[in-house]
Formats: C-alpha cells, sequence, structure tokens
C-alpha cells in the first residue's frame, strides 16, 4: 500500500515527446499532400518525366481535350458511380431503418458489413466465377455495378446506421398520433433527421466506385473504366502519361471537393444536430 | 350541462392486454364524459401507459370488446385514424422543425393550408403563452416551454379526446405545480376532455374531476378525488392515498353505511365503509385511519366516550416536525402513528388512551 511510482522512467518525461509528435505529424501531411501538388504541377510542366517542372504549358490538357478516347471510360465511370450512389442511398436508407428494429440487429449488421473485410481480389474472383461460368453470363457494366454495389453498400449502410440507430422513434409515434400517415411519417420526419447519413451514403457510394479498379479488372469483360483505362495507358504506351497525368488532376479536383462535403456533412452538420 | 343525455366520449369495455406473460391489463373498463379530466393514477407498471396507448391507438389491444370515441368504434384503426392526440411524457417534438411548424403538423397532415394552418399554430401558442418563441427551434426552449409547445401542438387539431401520458414528470417542482393551475385551465376554456396520466397522487387529486386508481393491470378504485382520498375501498387505494394507520379485523355487522368490525385482540371499532361495495358480516376486512384524525386522551381506566373508537395505547414522546409534531402509539392492535397540526401545548398528562372518530375510520373488504 501507499508506495510510490517508479521514479526512474525518466524517458517518460522527455520533453520532445510533443515536438517529435508535431514532426511527424507534419511529415505525414507532407507525405500526402505534396505528391499530389507536385501531380498537378507536373500535369501543367512541358517535360512532366524529365522531373523538371518547367516550362509551364497547358499543352497536355490539349491533348487531353482532342484524344477522345478517355470519354468513354470517363463517361462509364461517371454513370457507374453515379448509379452505386442512388442505390447506395436507396438501400441502406431501407434497411437501415429496419436493421435496429430486428429481433438480433448485431448479427444481420455483421453479415451485411462484412464485405468491408472481404478482400477485393476475393470478391472479385468470386463473383467472375459465379457470373462467368456458373450462370454463363456476358460481362460488363452490369457486372462492375453489382462488384461495386457489394463493395460500396457497407461503407453506405455503416453510415446510415449512425444515425438510425440513434434515431427516436417516439418521433414516429408522435407523427402517426398526430394523424400522419407512413408516407408522411417518412417524408415530414424521418427523411429530413436521416439526411446527413443518406447524402453520405450516396457520396460515399460514388467516390468509392469511381475510384474501384480491383474488382473491375475481374467483372468488366471489355468494358473500360476510367481507373481500368488510366492503368491501361500508363502500362503500355510512355508517350500517353503527360495526358493522364492531366486527366489524375482534374479527377482530384473533382473528387477532393466532394469528400470534403461529405466530411463537412457528417461531422459539422451532425454534431449540430 | 345534461350529461346524462350525451354520449360518451370515451368508452372501454373490458380490455386486456399483455406483454409476453406480463399481463399488462386485466379486464379494464372505463366511461369518459365529455369534458371531464380524468386523471389514471397508478405506480410503474399498473398497466396506466398501456391504456393511453390503447386508446390512442399506438398499441393495438389483445381483446377488447368496445372502444369507442366519441361514440365511433376505433377497434383495429391506426392512431391517425383516431380523434384523439397525446403529449407524450418525453414531448416527442419534431428537432428538425421550429416552434411554429411543430404546432402546425397536425394540420398539415389534415391537409390544412400552410398559411392558415400557421395562424392557428400561432392561436395555439398564445393559449400557453408562447407566440414570442414561435420561430424558436425546438433545442431553444425550456423543459416547460417544450411541454407547453407539445401541448399546443397536440389540442390545436381540436381532438374530441387529449391524452396526457406524466407531461409534468419531467419539470422541476415549481414549474410542475405551476403547471397543473395552467393545465386545467386550458382544459376548461377549451372546454376539452383531458385523460391524464400520472403516478403523482398530488396531481391526480388536485387537477382531476376523477382519479381512476390502477394496480397491477385492473382498476382499484375510480371516483371523484374527494371520495379517494377519503373514502378508499381497499388496502392498496387506502395506502396509496396515504392512510398511516392500516388495522384488520373481522366484520360482525352493518348498519346505515358503517361496519362493526372486531380487532384479533376483540376490541370493536365502528367505521364507515368505503367505496360502493357494501360490507358483508362475517367477511374479513380492512381499517384506515389517518395520523391526524387520531387523538390521546386520559382516560385512566373509565370508558371512552360513546361513539368513538378507543383503544388504550402507550404514547411515544411526541417528534417535532416543524409544521406538526408526530408520535407513535402502542396498541394492542399494533403501533399507531398520529400527528398533530395544532402546536405543541395540546400535549395530554398521562395519556393513555387512542380515539378517533366513527367518521374518520375507513373499511373496506380485506
Amino acid at each position: 500500500m501507499n508506495q510510490h511510482p517508479r521514479v526512474h522512467q525518466r524517458w517518460s518525461y522527455w520533453k520532445g515527446w510533443p515536438l517529435l509528435g508535431k514532426g511527424i505529424g507534419a511529415l505525414m501531411l507532407l507525405l500526402i499532400y505534396f505528391p499530389l501538388l507536385w501531380l498537378a504541377l507536373m500535369s501543367i510542366s512541358e517535360r512532366p518525366l524529365s522531373g523538371i517542372p518547367l516550362p509551364l504549358s497547358l499543352a497536355h490538357y490539349t491533348a487531353l481535350w482532342q484524344d477522345t478516347r478517355w470519354i468513354g471510360p470517363f463517361g462509364a465511370s461517371l454513370a457507374m458511380a453515379l448509379l452505386i450512389g442512388v442505390l447506395c442511398a436507396v438501400c441502406a436508407t431501407y434497411v437501415g431503418r429496419a436493421l435496429p428494429l430486428t429481433r438480433r440487429p448485431g448479427r444481420l449488421m455483421l453479415l451485411l458489413v462484412l464485405p468491408l473485410f472481404i478482400p477485393g481480389m476475393s470478391m472479385g474472383a468470386a463473383l467472375f466465377i459465379l457470373t462467368r461460368t456458373v450462370l454463363g453470363l456476358k460481362l460488363g457494366f452490369w457486372s462492375i455495378a453489382v462488384g461495386h454495389f457489394i463493395w460500396a453498400f457497407p461503407f453506405a449502410l455503416l453510415i446510415i446506421m449512425v444515425l438510425t440507430t440513434r434515431f427516436d422513434h417516439r418521433l414516429i409515434e408522435a407523427g402517426a398520433d398526430l394523424g400522419a400517415s407512413k408516407w408522411q411519417i417518412f417524408r415530414d420526419i424521418e427523411l429530413p433527421l436521416l439526411r446527413p447519413g443518406i447524402v453520405g451514403a450516396a457520396l460515399f457510394g460514388f467516390l468509392l466506385s469511381f475510384n474501384e479498379m480491383l474488382r473491375t479488372l475481374f467483372l468488366r469483360g471489355t468494358t473500360e473504366t476510367m481507373p481500368v483505362w488510366n492503368w491501361i495507358m500508363a502500362s503500355s504506351q510512355q508517350s500517353q502519361v503527360p495526358i493522364i497525368f492531366a486527366l489524375t488532376t482534374l479527377v482530384l479536383l473533382v473528387t477532393l471537393p466532394l469528400f470534403l462535403g461529405l466530411f463537412w456533412i457528417l461531422f459539422v452538420r451532425l454534431e449540430r444536430q | 350541462m345534461n350529461t346524462a343525455a350525451q354520449a360518451p366520449i370515451l368508452e372501454i369495455q373490458d380490455a386486456v392486454h399483455s406483454y409476453g406473460s406480463v399481463l399488462a391489463l386485466d379486464h379494464v373498463s372505463l366511461r369518459v364524459e365529455p369534458g371531464e379530466f380524468v386523471s389514471i393514477l397508478g405506480e410503474s407498471g399498473s398497466g396506466k401507459t398501456t391504456l393511453l396507448r390503447l386508446i390512442s391507438g399506438l398499441e393495438q389491444a389483445q381483446s377488447i370488446t368496445r372502444l369507442a370515441i366519441g361514440g365511433q368504434s376505433v377497434i383495429g384503426k391506426p392512431p391517425a385514424q383516431r380523434n384523439c392526440t397525446t403529449v407524450f411524457q418525453s414531448y416527442a417534438l419534431f428537432p428538425h422543425m421550429s416552434v411554429e411548424e411543430n404546432v402546425a403538423y397536425g394540420l398539415k397532415v389534415r391537409g390544412v393550408a400552410r398559411a392558415e394552418a400557421l395562424r392557428q399554430a400561432r392561436e395555439a401558442l398564445a393559449v400557453v403563452r408562447l407566440e414570442a418563441k414561435a420561430q424558436r427551434s425546438i433545442g431553444q426552449l425550456s423543459g416547460g416551454e417544450k411541454q407547453r409547445v407539445a401541448l399546443a401542438r397536440a389540442f390545436v387539431i381540436r381532438p374530441a379526446l387529449l391524452l396526457l401520458d406524466e407531461p409534468l414528470a419531467a419539470l422541476d417542482e415549481k414549474l410542475r405545480i405551476d403547471m397543473q393551475s395552467e393545465l386545467v385551465e386550458i382544459q376548461r376554456s377549451l372546454g376539452m376532455t383531458f385523460i391524464f396520466i400520472t403516478h403523482s397522487k398530488e396531481e391526480a387529486l388536485t387537477m382531476s374531476d376523477r382519479v381512476v386508481l390502477m394496480r397491477r393491470g385492473r382498476v382499484e378504485q375510480i371516483g371523484p378525488p374527494v371520495a379517494l382520498f377519503d373514502s378508499p375501498s381497499s388496502l392498496f387505494a387506502a395506502e396509496f392515498m396515504g392512510f398511516e394507520n392500516l388495522l384488520g379485523g373481522r366484520v360482525l355487522d352493518t348498519r346505515d353505511g358503517t361496519a362493526l368490525i372486531e380487532l384479533a385482540n376483540g376490541t370493536r371499532i365502528r367505521s364507515r365503509v368505503g367505496g360502493d361495495q357494501p360490507l358483508q358480516a362475517g367477511v374479513d376486512a380492512g381499517i384506515a385511519v389517518r395520523a391526524e384524525h387520531l387523538r390521546l386522551i386520559s382516560a385512566a381506566g373509565t370508558n371512552a366516550p360513546a361513539g368513538v373508537n378507543a383503544l388504550p395505547c402507550e404514547p411515544s414522546p411526541a417528534a417535532y416536525r416543524g409544521k406538526y409534531t408526530e408520535r407513535w402509539a402502542d396498541t394492542p392492535a399494533g403501533r399507531l402513528k398520529l400527528r398533530n397540526w395544532e402546536g405543541k401545548n395540546v400535549d395530554v398528562p398521562s395519556a393513555d388512551t387512542v380515539i378517533w372518530e366513527v367518521e374518520d375510520s375507513i373499511a373496506f373488504p380485506a
């Protein structure tokens, strides 16, 4: 009893720890953002593969504009991402509202979010075998969509569940008591309160689909999405690389604000409620 | 008021409901007349909230012979098709709507135009003295204000019946007492029928026209507050109404609404019979007496005054309680509690008998 703590652990009192923490943090920020900024810089450099940014030029953007080959894959990716975003928002809202009311929500939840932990190549290969060899179907846009949906749905569900598990069901009773039909209750009470989660689910679905590569490789047949097209270009023809720099910079400029918006909705708006 | 000719606003006949193996309502029947303020009083688990949920339609009874609001059967109908609204204990205000939007919601789902709905909502808010906060968000309101918004939201659609589920339970004491009289005033001015759920004896007694005392899913006693307070019909009702002294015996005979009861030690006590049920000679009965109705006298072996009940006793010294004094008296029938509100100079030297009036002694079947 009443023993003093061991005092010889001098190292735990070292003044440098907080400084070291700040240093590591700064290094991480540099590691994340320097390559991205360098990419953006190189996309407006005349000879990006030389390693020297100067002289600057918009030639690659012009080339990108004149080259129409990327428009097909870009369009496919965009359509796919929009489809997956909407599907995720609708399905995750539907399932996410029902799940907390089931008898054993924990087990169902685990089964539903398990695809998060299934390696992409395993899921891709499994779906490939099922559709191609067992069902004998032709791969293409729809099979990619299935793979993307399986991949994105758990994320969407998790986001919705943050709100539905905390949802005060007495509000639904109050609505019914005041004379609202089930549809009116959903539209007037549930939807506005779940909106941040629904928007988050749609954004996550969109972004996960837009960036997906691994599952797409198994399920694409001959369809090209943008990540696939970029990869084919980068691995086959050196001369195409500068166009890819320009294209990936554009993609970054689209996706980054989307992600920022998502986090603002999820963390700022939710905290305010 | 010609109440006899009017149809009851609420009729419940033989409602039975259980949760799993727990019987929440055990053959409950109730009639409420238009304009009444009826309190349903009981401890938690007595079935009072279940009864309210059956009326509102948030729960459907497992078995019920009749459930009618304003003369129309509502058995099987969803809450939206019943002419009643609820003030929830948790208030259940919609956090994403302003105060006036909350109040206008019941009108909105009834298809009232937005401008007209908001006008009526502000009128209702004026009744609860909150018109100045119509545009506030719910999060900016205090507990008492939320309570009043919930009330306005419920009565703005002019339901035949307003159900209040322990609406004052979450308020602090001073606010609760203010809201008690405010609720009664609002009920009177709207001329609406209120069914008020509470576990507080004081609330039920001070606010209601009638009190329904519930216990373990059954109606224990129904009556005006004064009947419940002065004439409990059972041991439970007597205990719940705060009778401190409870005795038990056997009925010897009954006469003019009183019963002569012999205690275990042979003492005979004459008591008024509580409730509506007459007592039969030969049955076991309970007797309840309030502590303030017992008095000490020095009988010194002589007989007690005629027409009063008397028990020999050994009193303990009085304990000072501020506004009153309390003491115990040991009698052959057990220990009795006495309370004296008349100051400290009423000590009877060598007191050896406790007496009380027949009128202050209530008998009921044990």
